[in-house]
């Protein structure tokens, strides 16, 4: 190790443990200000990890926490970074918290998600050993601007990984595209058949062929763009998969079971989390466990003893009342919480809280493009809505439909946590990030409960 | 009284929640017991033009421009060009803003034609404008100030004489230069606003739909409408870029 890494170390520990003392808390300046120091500090920390590194538009963390899950069940020795310290200098933080002051590493391997935009620059860096990549969907314009972009970003990491195993969510047609532009061994994954799903979306993120411009037929369909598609000009087709789920058995509020197929094998598998894009999720974790070697009937069980976390279909209890926080990011993401909402089987109370910070999306013009609508033409009862953009969250549902008189605004965070302790029925909170961030930290904080993972 | 809306390229064109401006415009309809109906003419596809009172074209992704431009050359042009020259109301937000004028010329010089319905043009700059703004219209747009979120890298030069849709009183709208934002044509209201634009400005929405109904009956009046909620989260916004 040279020097320069050594004092890059150094000022990252010591800015960590200022900001420590000063109680303030904070991922990334310890790492930005390291790499400042010495510049390809997370590339010599990361040299003998042998990482698995997650992007995408969603599911990411939820994907991280799997794999997670599925490397502490078979005993492995790892670490992993918190999804605020998801750019290079909170994974350049996260390094230097599991290496040693001289720079050897505390952990074999490591489980990093990675901004989609700074995948570009980061997975060349730490040269992870598998890379997952989740799909494809619109996502904050105004950071990462069009999606053809946020694609040409991951295909330029890939490409600076030759030897890396990538996994692509094979019924994405911009994800599974990126095969044909790189020389990595590639494993698919994905939906054998529609599930559930099926209809087209209101806006499709893309409904014309990425290689030729014609519009894609489907076979079937899951959910936004996603499921079979087929372009009848150029052939394009979604690629055949390594690890598919071929049949949903059960879902509920809680979980699906569903019939997972990978290296000729079949079986049963409960994904303890809700909803298709969670099934969407355990497929992919399960397919980046077998990349990093682990024998397919064990990773296909990797989301069986997931607990749900941080903001992520994250369970409190408070006095008796259950508060279930789903975070959402944009329409692909809503449209699935929305899908979930309507198939619950009993009264419950909305809470949508909109922030339009820097993490969120400045332009929250996004809500327009989710179908509320669908919401509205389920949901009878009354809605609270608050955040930064309250005001806006309810006109978007007054215009989906939902009656003034049924959209309370509550501005103040302690009012409406005061409001939703005394509910005979669950409460979904369903924030964006830095509203989960809030929220979450007071709600946690009355119900005693422990900091999960985030 | 019923509407014919046409939204043109839906399929293509259908970024940053425009289309909740459509939905703002049959549900501001339909709450006053008037009709509506909403034909998408998707790429490909053809109508007859002059049986629709009102036209929205939204923004889109510089990947699919292409396929765009091809189809407009089919003929949609000529049915555009004329129905806005027949006094339509047409509402075109960005990109289809961009659409109806002369010509897009990209940072690094390539100039492609656009439609030339109305003398404007547009030039590619190598920096976005950005952000939540607000702009004064004149009353013949409803007179009030808009709030709206601007995202474009084109910056458009109205012609000698083209009237814009008002003025920026917050951010940079047109192009960060002159202070006009959109365009006022004939019955064209054109504009960078994403938002979208309609919701949270009432008085805009209603002086595009008074303008369509005006065409059909002349001087229909539309009843007032309880916007209590609209007018919360268009002021919220003004206050917030200190206005």
């Amino acid at each position: 190790m040279n020097i320069r890494a050594f004092l890059g170390i150094l000022v990252c520990r010591a800015v960590k443990l200022a900001a420590k003392i000063l109680r303030r808390g904070g991922t990334a300046k310890p790492g930005e200000l390291a790499a400042k120091v010495c510049p390809d500090l997370a590339q010599i920390l990361a040299k003998d990890v042998r990482i698995i590194m997650v992007t995408g538009t969603n599911g990411k963390t939820t994907s991280s926490r799997i794999i997670e899950q599925g490397l502490l069940d078979s005993g492995a020795d790892y670490f992993a970074n918190r999804s605020g310290a998801n750019l290079l200098s909170g994974v350049t933080t996260t390094l230097v918290e599991n290496s040693t002051l001289f720079g050897k590493a505390k952990h074999q391997c490591a489980v990093i998600e990675c901004d989609e935009a700074a995948f570009r620059t980061v997975a060349p860096l730490v040269q992870p050993e598998v890379i997952l990549v989740t799909n494809l969907f619109r996502d904050q314009l105004d950071r990462y601007g069009e999606i053809t972009h946020t694609l040409s970003n991951i295909r330029q990491g890939i490409r600076g990984v030759p030897d890396a195993v990538v996994c692509l969510n094979a019924d994405c047609s911009l994800t599974a595209s990126l095969a044909g532009d790189i020389s990595n061994r590639c494993l698919f994954y994905g939906l054998g058949e529609a599930l559930g799903g099926g209809e087209p979306p209101a806006v499709s993120d893309a409904s014309h062929c990425i290689h030729c411009k014609a519009e894609y037929t489907y076979k079937y369909r899951t959910y936004g763009h996603l499921g079979h598609f087929v372009c009848p000009a150029c052939g394009y087709e979604r690629p055949g998969t390594d690890v598919t789920v071929t049949k949903l058995l059960s879902k509920d509020a809680d979980s699906s079971t569903v019939v997972m197929e990978a290296g000729g094998l079949s079986r049963t598998v409960r994904v303890n989390l809700p909803a298709v894009y969670n099934i969407y999720n355990a497929a992919g974790s399960s397919a980046a466990l077998m990349a990093f070697g682990m024998d397919p009937d064990r990773a296909m069980q990797c989301a069986e003893n997931f607990q749900c976390g941080f903001g992520r279909m994250e369970r409190f209890d408070l006095n008796g009342t259950v508060i279930r926080m789903i975070l959402v990011k944009n329409p692909a993401g809503c449209n699935q919480v929305i899908e979930y909402l309507n198939g619950l089987n009993e009264a419950y109370l909305p809470v949508f809280l909109l922030n339009d910070n820097a993490a969120d999306s400045r332009d929250i013009s996004w809500i327009w493009d989710a179908d509320y609508e669908k919401f509205a033409a389920a949901y009878q009862g009354e809605v609270v809505v608050s955040g930064i953009r309250a005001d806006d969250m309810a006109l978007r549902l007054k215009y989906a439909g939902i009656p003034a008189q049924k959209l309370t605004v509550e501005r103040d965070y302690d009012a409406l946590l005061d409001r939703v302790s005394h509910q005979d029925k669950p409460v979904f909170i369903i924030p964006t990030y830095t509203a989960m961030l809030d929220i979450r930290t007071r709600l946690a904080h009355r119900c005693g409960s422990a900091e999960f993972w985030e | 009284m019923e509407l014919n809306i046409c939204h043109l390229y839906p399929d293509v064109l259908n970024l940053y929640g425009d289309n909740g401006n459509l939905l703002c415009l049959q549900q501001r309809l339909s709450w006053r017991g008037i009709g509506s109906t909403v034909t998408r003419l998707p790429i490909g596809e053809t109508a007859d033009f002059t049986k629709f009172d009102l036209f929205f074209i939204g923004g889109g992704q510089d990947f699919e421009q292409e396929v765009l431009l091809s189809d407009l050359s089919k003929g949609k042009a000529e049915s555009i060009k004329s129905a806005i020259a027949d006094g339509k109301v047409f509402l075109t937000v960005c990109g289809g803003y961009q659409m109806l004028g002369r010509s897009y010329t990209t940072w690094d010089g390539v100039t492609c034609d656009f439609i030339g319905a109305i003398d404007y043009e547009t030039k590619g700059a190598k920096d976005r404008m950005i952000g939540n703004f607000a702009f004064q219209c004149g009353p013949e747009s409803g007179g009030s100030a808009v709030v709206g979120f601007e995202n474009h890298s084109g910056k458009t030069y109205l012609g000698p004489g083209v009237q814009p849709l008002g003025t920026v009183l917050s951010g940079s709208g047109n192009n960060g230069e002159d202070g006009t934002e959109g365009v006022r044509y004939l019955n064209v209201f054109g504009t960078y606003s994403h938002g979208p634009v309609l919701p949270k400005n009432p008085d805009f929405a209603d002086a595009i739909l008074k303008t369509a109904l005006d065409r059909k009956s002349p001087g229909f009046a539309l009843d007032p409408l309880d916007d209590a909620l609209e007018h919360q989260a268009h002021d919220y916004m003004l206050k917030r870029l200190g206005l």
